[in-house]
């Protein structure tokens, strides 16, 4: 009985029975759409249908196939997003530890960070294209902005939650401050550093693809807008509606990754 | 103040004064005629936590500051090793400041909490203390086995904090306290959040290192028995004003161990601790 519990309460369980209820919800909605609407494809199509697509070897757009459209296009996309990505958390994390170290830059800085975290990423796109004038680099300052403000709050949290009493520990010893920084500060705000970087990585792509809606020249925002003006099949909107999810819970994933490697006592934890 | 021998009188002077208060060899510590205040935070009157308290340290000795809370022990131990500022009066580690002592890493302090970095296994917490004094790598990881040893942690090296009982981080935090070698330990309520297993065998455990290290100690709890135990010389400290209310001089034979407790001597000096106290 209780191995029986167990099993049901397990992590997995509970993503599976996820998975199940969400494919089922979304297949009764398309058997609905598929009797009520003329082109069901366009509103929701059987999951079978889009998994039928990528496999389709018919050409789309006269040389690639949709998923061969699709993946070359996220490529491009994710190599934008992840240059974006580094550089804005390269920023995020040289803001938290300047904020931590004058006070001063903290109070200049951080109501006008949270300023440029309101700005619609939509409406901002447009402006810094029209100042790049070119979209790869849109796409890589656009992916550092929304990038750096998780990075730099959080990980300033994990520079102030540091205890007392270990900053007494380092006074008593008299460390240098360099040394509290390497030795204390940033191997304690690493939990928070990771968590700024598990919300900013999918961002960084969600932000990536909108970009590439703005112009041509590639990238998966912009097939998505082309698959939904209909200037190739359909399919390859709802592939990337997948690739695109697949690759946001993966970025979460490196991540999560990346922590472990960096953290290893984190292991043991789990 | 020279030559003012063993006056034993009650209101707060100069005990085993043997050597003048200028920090000749002799004493080691000299705690002179300190007071501090703690400003009011809603802009009353200041809260007194010491007042004018006088204290000759020997070298070598284990001394036990006791008493309730509120009386200023901690913040006595605080000021002693530069965590806290004296509003009055001084406090004299062999002619230095305790700025100077702390400068020269002459302080070793076990805290109530472990205080231990749990991204770092137990040897390399032991070891973080000496890479901030540069110590070069063969010479730690020497001192480091000699100190796990020495806490009866070697088996333990490469485990992380959080796999190991109360009582074991403790002790980690006792090892990396005396891996830098100081003059000084200062322990503040190390073993209050223990159990009373726990709390006995590390009390048996620091009896045996203190033997081995001939540290001076200072110690800080709210435990008579604990500080009768463990002390050559137990102060009482009192509340409202923090101050010293007595001195008590523990001539148990060493080396001591737990059976000792159960002596009719021991027992006449816990009585002896525990009616020293005034105001409670």
């Amino acid at each position: 009985m209780n191995q029986i519990k167990k099993i049901v309460q397990s992590k997995q369980m509970v993503t599976f029975a996820w998975i199940i209820g969400l494919v089922a919800v979304w297949e009764i909605i398309a058997s609905y759409v598929e009797k009520t609407k003329r082109t069901p494809d366009n509103v929701l199509p059987h999951l079978y249908q889009i998994v039928e697509s990528v496999f389709s070897p018919d050409l789309v757009n006269g040389s690639q196939t949709a998923i061969q459209i699709v993946l070359s296009n996220a490529g491009i996309t994710l190599f934008r997003a992840a240059i974006g990505f580094v550089i804005g958390t390269a920023i995020g994390f040289l803001l938290a530890l300047l904020m931590n170290m004058f006070t001063a830059a903290e109070k200049i800085a951080f109501p006008y960070l949270m300023i440029i975290q309101m700005i619609p990423i939509l409406g901002m796109a447009p402006i810094v294209l029209a100042i790049t004038k070119d979209i790869d680099t849109s796409r890589i300052v656009i992916a550092a902005i929304l990038t750096f403000y998780p990075v730099a709050t959080n990980t300033l949290a994990g520079f102030k939650s540091v205890e007392k009493e270990k900053h007494e520990l380092m006074y008593s010893l008299a460390a240098r401050k360099r040394d509290i920084y390497k030795k204390l500060l940033i191997p304690s705000c690493m939990p928070y550093f990771f968590t700024g970087l598990k919300i900013s990585a999918p961002m960084a792509i969600t932000a990536s693809i909108l970009v590439d809606t703005l112009q041509g020249g590639g990238g998966l925002g912009c097939m998505l807008s082309q698959s939904l003006k209909h200037a190739m099949t359909i399919y390859v909107f709802w592939q990337i509606v997948f690739v695109g999810a697949i690759i946001g819970i993966l970025s979460y994933a490196l991540m999560t990754l990346l922590e472990r490697l960096v953290s290893p006592n984190k292991k043991a934890k789990r | 103040m020279v030559g003012m021998k063993n006056t034993n009188d009650m209101d707060n002077s100069y005990l085993n004064n043997d050597m003048s208060a200028t920090g000749e060899i002799g004493s080691e510590i000299t705690i002179e005629n300190l007071s501090i205040q703690f400003p009011d935070k809603d802009g009353g009157a200041p809260v007194v936590a010491l007042q004018n308290v006088n204290l000759e340290i020997k070298p070598g000795e284990f001394i036990t500051l006791v008493g309730p809370s509120g009386c200023g022990k901690t913040t006595l131990l605080r000021t002693i090793a530069d965590l806290q500022q004296p509003t009055t009066g001084s406090v004299n580690i062999r002619g230095k400041s305790p700025r100077e002592i702390r400068k020269e890493k002459k302080f070793g302090i076990v805290f109530q909490n472990p205080v231990l970095y749990d991204w770092r296994t137990v040897r390399r917490n032991v070891c973080m203390p000496m890479e901030l004094m540069g110590i070069p790598k063969k010479e730690r990881t020497a001192r480091v086995t000699k100190m796990l040893e020495l806490v009866g942690l070697y088996d333990f090296g490469t485990k992380y904090p959080h796999e190991l009982s109360g009582g074991m981080q403790q002790r980690v935090g006792i090892a990396r306290a005396l891996a830098i070698r100081p003059e000084i330990l200062l322990m503040d309520e190390p073993f209050s959040a223990l159990d009373e297993f726990t709390k006995e065998k590390l009390h048996v455990d620091l009896l045996r290192i203190w033997s081995k290290t001939k540290k001076t100690i200072i110690f800080v709890t709210h435990n008579i028995s604990e500080a009768v135990l463990l002390s050559d010389r137990v102060v009482v400290l009192s509340p409202h004003p923090g101050r010293v209310s007595a001195i008590v001089d523990i001539d148990l034979e060493r080396p001591r161990g737990l059976e000792i407790k159960d002596t009719d001597k021991f027992n006449a000096l816990v009585s002896k601790v525990r009616n020293s106290f005034e105001g409670v």
